[in-house]
């Protein structure tokens, strides 16, 4: 089917300098963690969205010599022609569908820690990095500058040679360009410090060298905030914000505006939990809503609607609209808008899984909507495209349709297996999603700083998007309000059982802690209650409500907001350094926090319930358990384990005979029925086992392909020596 | 005891559709099949009244008058559970009207002597609400229309029914059997068949009939039909509708823009 002609205006192409972007999606620079040591990863990540439609993408933030290493977290690099050769596969690729290569050149100054390099980063000032712990730069002197503006019109030079169209001089999440232009971290009183030319001096002179570099070849752009959300301390959009745009304007051929810097990028990466769709309007937009800029404009702001795209480009907002996120997602966004087909769009649902990981520091990036993310080259999987299965006579039977029910069902009935029943308890699919898109309220009234705590109803686009292509699938019938016995699964006449029964919470306390049930801990009693019995209002609620958040995610904490911003006096135990730890990953802990506090929830970290009595809660400090504190309560809620939903598997599996005697030759258990995990690696459990449900054991991962040098693949010795040739021309 | 049900596969029109060139109806490469939503609840009442009968040798049977095509959607109610299916075709009642369509089902259901036939009240692509009656009509049955609560006592063979009426005032009504009876969506929650069931259906009776085989003739049927569709058409786009595009806020505020509008007006 044709695009719907409102959208023929996302496909226009675009002039940015010497390159010519065929339309206006663009995915701006993010992490996967692959950076040049997974050449594989990298060029078939960023190739599937070039496939689906992206007219340009680009690295994830690249450093440009050892001394800004960013170890454990992956960046990419091109310190030497090694780098070159393995980004060089990154831009074939692209260039292959038509789409444009950008390289977003990074200095971190402090926020580098050099774990791997050991080298000692230089930055405008000696002030120890508000990112990283205790980590100082070298002040720079003016030899340190010419030394520095050199590595990246020396990275700039390699770029091009790896094949980039597009060559950022990054300065955006308060990187080294952006240290010098802001007086919170640039203390100088030389020509490089003190008013607003000296701050951007740096920046100018980079941005100079790099364009007399390559200019004439590649499109070079800049990642800017336009507002470090600090205040009058640093950069705001009205002042030195849109001042550096007009400044710099003649350097740059395109614009790439965010806000924020990397110690809260989350306001940049806005979780959905508080941040709606093109929530950095009010900053990026006034760029080019006070004419500010001759050149083309990127922004963001997690934009999955193709209609607020066309909003965004017909109010002259920006001319291209940037996604991270929205192309993790859904590579093919593009395609389907331009297929006429935009309901196939799998929309972000904001949860930061993905930034977790790079937070985290080392694994690949993941993605709750898009099982197939990271996986593209070491498993081979395309987003859009499922090989029929070898076995696709068989018929299927997959029990419970939550997460990884309706991702394994979906699956399943896209490489054409002959009949795949998903068949559902409930009255709804979705599962635990149902519920737990009901949280992340509070009282209606949290203004926070920038946000709001808007909960996590867009979680729900994870059934949305399910819904649709289920309903799509001519061989997948989903039936719902029918909880089948182990009886019924065995005469249902199915050759493949997968059960997805889910899990629920422990009632007794068991936890993490202490391995063991908490005295006195009973979720049947009337004032003792499990998360979801409080979302689902089952009992009455006291006035002061003790939450022991032992899950170490959003459960605990959202349990707090909902029943603080209703009034409740509620105080959060964990006996973690942190409520909620993860959050910190998925960077929706520090709006977290401005809620919790201003709802007036006390937090005892460090706490662990040693037995609880009717109206009394005991504690005790995990450092030293003599430490001990008593609460006095109304209610208490148990956040602590979650108990796979396992009974029908293990029943199931018991009986062999009968399994045989039935026809069934495959069972299987998939995600939290087999073991209570997030969301997110639920729907890849599902995926993962759909996707190898022809292989010889479906219930064991197939290999993946892990990018790693094979030792004495060529002799060791002339390894060594390639290693040392592609050194030194970096060092020459 | 033995129950007729009839029922109809309907075509439903993908998202976006084209008409043939002559405009006499929907190209076909934009309709999915599938059985009629309404019979789906007739189907289930039948197999409940069998299901609550005592003794054996109850037997629900389910026809339709169609195509190749309507197969699937007999296989799908004998998965459910229906005894045997009857298909009926003849070229020549290729476009027939409702008239026509009850005059043929009225033979091949005669031809059973069941004590109920329960047919939905509608069909979701027609839409003309008649089939039923006029198959009473044919039959000399007596009947009741647009039936939302059913009860039926086999030792007695009389079906309670009831109907909701305007105001949500319940008729109730007693009939003796053998009687028609046409379903209301909602009066009972449909079956689905598990996957043995569906390929165990495609070992039980399946008849095709033509007209022949029912003793009818072309002429016969053809004289029974009313009125023949002689052309399909968009509706023409009314006056005043604005559509709302852009975000879910940008949507909003503009209907709040509306309704303040409209309230000042
Ligand atoms: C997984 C991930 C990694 C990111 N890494 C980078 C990066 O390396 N450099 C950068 O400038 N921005 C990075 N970002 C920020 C994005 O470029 C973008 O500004 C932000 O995610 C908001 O855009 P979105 O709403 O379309 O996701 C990253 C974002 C994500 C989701
Ligand atoms: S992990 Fe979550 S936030 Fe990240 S792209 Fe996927 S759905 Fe969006």
């Amino acid at each position: 089917m044709a695009r719907d002609p409102k959208y023929d205006i996302l496909f226009e192409p675009i002039q940015i300098g010497p390159k010519t972007l065929k339309n206006r999606f663009y995915q701006v620079p993010h992490c996967i963690g692959a950076g040049s040591e997974k050449p594989g990863m990298q060029a078939h990540h960023r190739g599937m969205k070039a496939e689906g439609g992206w007219g340009a993408c680009c690295t994830e933030y690249c450093s440009i010599h050892p001394e800004s290493d960013d170890t454990s977290r992956v960046s990419a690099r091109i310190w030497d022609d090694g780098d070159v050769r393995n980004l060089a596969a990154m831009t074939d690729r692209l260039h292959q569908f038509g789409a444009l290569a950008g390289i977003e050149l990074w200095y971190g100054g402090p926020h580098a820690p050099c774990m791997e390099s050991r080298a000692t980063p230089r930055g405008p000032s000696q002030i120890a990095s508000d990112f990283e712990l205790n980590i100082f730069p070298r002040y720079m002197d003016k030899d340190d500058i010419e030394v520095v503006q050199q590595m990246y019109v020396d990275a700039a030079i390699r770029a091009r040679e790896a094949g980039f169209d597009i060559v950022y001089v990054y300065g955006a999440h308060a990187y080294l360009p952006f240290q010098f232009l802001s007086p919170f971290y640039n203390r100088r009183t030389d020509e490089y410090g003190g008013s607003f030319e000296n701050r951007a001096r740096f920046w100018r002179e980079s941005l100079y060298k790099v364009r007399e570099a390559v200019g004439d070849d590649c499109a070079i752009a800049s990642r800017f905030a336009v507002d470090h959300l600090l205040g009058p301390i640093s950069i705001q959009v009205g002042e030195d914000g849109v001042r550096f745009v007009e400044y710099c304007d003649d350097l740059v051929d395109l614009w790439d505006l965010t806000v924020g810097d990397i110690a809260e990028w989350g306001q940049n990466a806005g979780p959905s939990r508080f941040f709606e769709e093109n929530h950095e309007k009010p900053f990026t937009g006034q760029v080019k809503a006070g004419n500010h800029t001759n050149k083309p404009v990127v922004g963001v702001g997690r934009v999955t609607n193709p209609d607020t795209m066309v909003a965004i480009i017909k109010s002259g907002q920006f001319d291209i609209i940037g996604a991270a996120r929205p192309s993790i997602s859904d590579p093919f966004l593009p395609k389907k808008i331009e297929e006429g087909r935009p309901e196939d769009i799998r929309e972000c649902i904001g949860c930061n899984q993905c930034i977790s990981r790079w937070e985290i520091g080392g694994p690949p990036m993941v993605c709750t909507q898009n099982a197939t993310a990271g996986e593209e080259y070491r498993r081979g999987w395309h987003p859009e495209k499922f090989h029929p299965a070898a076995n696709r006579e068989k018929s299927v039977l997959v029990i419970g349709a939550g997460p990884a029910g309706m991702e394994c069902a979906m699956v399943l009935g896209k490489r054409q297996m002959s009949a795949v029943h998903l068949v559902e308890a409930e009255k709804e699919i979705g599962g635990c999603v149902n519920w737990i898109s009901q949280l992340g309220h509070s009282d209606g009234k949290e203004n926070l700083f920038r946000g709001s705590a808007r909960g996590l109803g867009e979680w729900k686009r994870i059934v949305n998007y399910r819904q649709i292509q289920l309903d799509k699938l001519k061989n997948v019938e989903v039936h719902i309000g029918s909880r089948l016995s182990t009886e019924q699964v065995l005469e249902y006449g199915a050759e493949i059982v997968i059960v997805a029964t889910g899990c629920h919470f422990a009632t007794d306390g068991m936890n993490a802690a202490t391995h063991a049930p908490i005295p006195g801990a009973d979720a049947s009693l009337d004032w003792q209650l499990t998360p979801d019995q409080v979302v689902s209002e089952a009992k009455r609620v006291g006035q002061r409500v003790v939450v022991l958040e032992n899950e170490a995610y959003f459960m605990g904490v959202s349990v707090a907001q909902k029943l603080a911003g209703e009034g409740h006096d509620v105080t959060l135990l964990t006996q973690a350094a942190e409520i909620a730890n993860y959050m910190d990953y998925t960077l929706e802990a520090p709006m977290l926090h401005r809620d919790l506090d201003r709802l007036g929830v006390h937090i005892h970290t460090y706490t662990m319930v040693d037995k609880i009595e009717p109206g009394l809660v005991h504690a005790y400090d995990v450092w030293n358990p003599a430490h001990q504190e008593q609460f006095e309560v109304d209610t208490v809620v148990l956040c602590t384990a979650r108990i796979s939903d396992d009974q029908l598997y293990r029943e199931l599996k018991a009986d062999k005979d009968r399994l045989e005697s039935e026809g069934i030759e495959g069972l299987y258990v998939i995600g939290d029925a087999s073991a209570p995990r997030m969301i997110v690696d639920s729907i890849f459990d599902g995926h993962r086992l759909a996707r190898e449900i022809d292989s010889p054991h479906p219930e064991m991962p197939l290999p993946f392909i892990r990018e790693r040098r094979l030792w004495g693949e060529v002799s060791n010795d002339d390894y060594v020596q390639q290693l040392r040739n592609t050194a030194d021309v970096a060092l020459a | 005891m033995k129950i007729v049900v009839p029922v109809k596969q309907v075509a439903a029109l993908d998202e976006e559709f084209e008409l043939l060139d002559d405009g006499s109806g929907v190209d076909p490469d934009f309709l999915e099949w599938d059985l009629n939503e309404w019979d789906t609840f007739s189907m289930e009442a039948a197999l409940q009244i069998r299901e609550n009968a005592d003794g054996d040798g109850h037997e629900v049977v389910v026809v339709t008058v169609g195509d190749e095509e309507a197969e699937e959607g007999l296989l799908s109610c004998l998965a459910k559970g229906a005894d045997r299916a009857l298909r009926i075709w003849d070229e020549s009642l290729q476009g027939a009207d409702v008239l026509a369509v009850a005059k043929v089902l009225a033979a091949a259901v005669e031809r059973e002597s069941p004590d109920l036939v329960l047919c939905g009240v509608q069909s979701s692509d027609a839409v003309y609400g008649a089939t039923g009656v006029a198959l009473a009509g044919y039959l000399d049955l007596p009947h009741v229309a647009v039936v939302k609560g059913l009860d039926y006592d086999a030792a007695q063979a009389t079906a309670t029914v009831e109907r909701e009426l305007e105001g949500g005032l319940v008729e109730v009504l007693r009939v003796e059997a053998p009687a028609l009876l046409t379903i209301q969506t909602g009066i009972n929650e449909p079956r689905y068949a598990t996957l043995r069931a569906i390929k165990q259906a495609r070992e039980k009776p399946l008849q095709v009939s033509d007209l022949a085989d029912l003793g009818l003739e072309e002429d016969a049927v053809g004289q029974a039909a009313g009125s023949r569709a002689v052309a399909l058409k968009p509706p023409e786009p009314g006056e005043g509708a604005e559509m709302l595009n852009g975000s879910p806020a940008a949507v909003a505020a503009r209907i709040v823009e509306i309704v303040q509008e409209r309230m000042s007006g």
